[in-house]
């Protein structure tokens, strides 16, 4: 716990040392919610047909899709980006030298991102909530906590991984932002992948955020506990079992590959 | 197989470093990813093989692209050897890593590598803590560390206001944290003024006198840190072992195999002037000075010739006045660069023997 907290407290007084990055973040989501509150009068207050299932309002659907969303973004990229800066800064060679796992160090690294993350989450939310009147009426807490859990498990995985390739290829950024950008269109965070041609709609369900972000929604929307969300909770939870294994397995096999041929401190 | 090189120090191995070859090895996938003409197939290290025992200091040294770095981090086990292994007190580098780097302490001159924003203390804090060193132990270490160091009165301020020396000062610091057994030094003194360089002798050399149990591994180009803090030195160029033992006896194993440099000052007629008689061992003279009547030479002749008494013969002979007369230690700096460039030689020959 000590070396956990060691990183987060390094990471948070860097972060707190950019005070206007660090305050400028939160104005940046209450713009998001403003832009997304104004689409919302622009498509009218009325519930809307297509989002029946998760209580047809439209802000509420945007403000959970984009919260979630920022969240496995940052799940996918922290880890990949911690090792990058470390790369370029030149830390990573004297954190390498410390008798600590390599996977210990980066997951340890990316602490404060999924802290800031989990603000993020709840401010969207609470901001929605009390800023735009969006109603959560019968939210189902605990759910939602688990949904949230795995879904940040799952993408762990991924970003484990990708963080691996990046050890190795070092630039992946436009890779990243491609991946990131079909994975934001087909799991379902601006509308719901029904609207989809029915060809697309079980690729859309490979994607764990789609189960994650229908899951979510149930859940603050709708109520939905444990048991209604089952079968969400077990795919969500094969993902990020299958997911995290992968993901670290790569990641060894990145790391031995970077000690073989020398790459691992070059950028 | 080679044998590691064998030390006279009778102390239990610290480093022992055992036929360590590097082959940067081919990797089509990476090469297609990221560069074509990434490393591949580059021997950086061949079958290198010494020893660093407890309470010795010994200097890696060699030119530009010898291999050090290779070796340094193949030794702080960022990198594996291709052959041969490196054992750290007794622990493999490549299976116990992390048991062996526990032992070990690095300190390098890359001031990138603390965190810019955060204080030097807060930096110390953080690595004390990788090292897995108790809270209330790690605060006294640390500041016995600042305060041995005079960087107390800078603990608090962020580490991006801190000099050049400041840094390497706090690297050090970084370095001793967990009380390591094997210290390894990667160039300490780069880009340090000339103050700030000997303060960091100074304070090197006070630490070992402290911990006299401790090895110490200095990498470094800088060959006048080497005949000041190492007992030993291993040189290498090209990825092998050109030479190791202590300066004395490399200068005087160069000294016999090359040649003794006299300095002779004299006044007399320009046909004083010796000329090279290899009959008599006197390989070569160089004039240095001419300051009206005065002449300063330099006379380089065999170990063990009559090379001295053919130049001062010819001088005195030709009606020149000897003034003064030595014979000089030669510079450490010009064995060492006869020694690389023997090595060139000698691999260029093979080279064009191997083509021809």
């Amino acid at each position: 716990m000590r070396l956990a907290w060691a990183f987060f407290k390094r990471d948070a007084t860097i972060a707190l040392s950019y005070r206007v990055s660090f305050v400028v973040q939160f104005i940046g989501k209450l713009a998001v919610l403003a832009l997304f509150y104004f689409l919302s009068k622009t498509v009218g207050d009325k519930p809307l047909p297509m989002l029946a299932r998760y209580g047809g309002d439209f802000l509420a659907f945007m403000l959970i899709g984009i919260s979630l969303s920022d969240c496995v973004l940052v799940s996918l990229t922290s880890f990949a980006t911690q090792i990058r800066d470390a790369q370029t800064t030149g830390t990573l060679e004297a954190t390498l030298m410390s008798p600590v796992h390599l996977p210990t160090i980066l997951l340890y690294s990316s602490l404060w991102d999924y802290f800031m993350t989990a603000v993020g989450f709840v401010f969207y939310l609470l901001g929605g909530a009390f800023l735009f009147g969006v109603k959560f009426h019968q939210f189902h807490f605990f759910a939602a906590v688990a949904l949230f859990v795995l879904t940040i498990t799952s993408f762990m995985g991924v970003g484990i991984l990708w963080a691996g390739i990046v050890l190795l290829i070092k630039r992946g950024d436009a890779i990243r932002t491609v991946g990131g950008f079909v994975m934001v269109i087909m799991s379902g965070v601006f509308f719901p992948p029904s609207l989809f041609p029915s060809w697309m709609q079980p690729i859309s369900r490979l994607i764990p955020l789609t189960d994650a972000l229908e899951g979510m929604r149930l859940a603050l929307l709708q109520g939905y506990g444990f048991y209604q969300l089952s079968d969400i909770l077990i795919r969500l939870t094969l993902f990020a079992t299958v997911l995290m294994v992968v993901g670290l397995l790569g990641f060894n096999w990145a790391v031995r590959i970077g000690k073989n041929v020398g790459s691992l401190t070059q950028y | 197989m080679k044998p590691p090189m064998e030390t006279r120090n009778s102390a239990a191995p610290a480093i022992i470093v055992e036929n360590v070859s590097k082959v940067y090895p081919r990797q089509p996938l990476l090469s297609f990813l990221r560069d074509r003409s990434y490393q591949v197939g580059t021997q950086a290290l061949r079958e290198i093989s010494f020893q660093v025992r407890e309470g010795e200091t010994v200097g890696l040294l060699g030119p530009n692209g010898a291999g050090k770095t290779t070796l340094l981090k193949i030794i702080c086990s960022l990198l594996y050897p291709s052959s041969g292994r490196v054992l750290v007190h007794g622990l493999d580098l490549v299976k116990e890593s992390l048991k062996a780097r526990s032992m070990m302490g690095l300190i390098t001159c890359e001031d990138r590598s603390f965190y810019w924003r955060i204080t030097g203390r807060q930096n110390l804090d953080f690595f004390a803590t990788l090292y897995g060193i108790p809270r209330k132990k790690a605060a006294g270490r640390i500041e016995i560390l600042l305060e041995t160091l005079g960087l107390t009165y800078a603990a608090d301020r962020p580490f991006h206001s801190y000099s050049s020396g400041m840094k390497q000062k706090l690297a050090i610091a970084r370095g001793l944290l967990g009380d390591p057994r094997v210290v390894l030094y990667d160039e300490p003194t780069r880009s340090l003024d000339p103050l700030s360089t000997q303060n960091i002798h100074q304070w090197i050399l006070a630490n070992r006198a402290d911990s006299p149990r401790t090895a110490h591994l200095i990498a470094t180009n800088q060959l006048r840190e080497a005949e000041l803090l190492c007992d030993r030195v291993v040189i290498i160029n090209r990825g092998v072992v050109i030479a190791h033992g202590t300066i004395g006896e490399i200068r005087q194993r160069f000294r016999t195999e090359q040649h003794v440099v006299h300095r002779i000052r004299f006044r007399g007629p320009r046909a004083a002037l010796p000329q090279a008689d290899f009959e008599h061992g006197l390989v070569e003279v160089g004039e240095e000075e001419r300051d009206g009547d005065f002449v300063s030479i330099r006379a380089y002749t065999r170990e063990g010739s009559e090379g001295l008494s053919a130049a001062l013969s010819s001088i005195l002979g030709n009606g020149g006045v000897v003034v003064e007369c030595h014979t000089e230690e030669v510079a450490f700096d010009e064995v060492f660069c006869a020694l690389v460039q023997r090595q060139y030689d000698e691999s260029h020959a093979v080279a064009a023997g191997a083509k021809s």
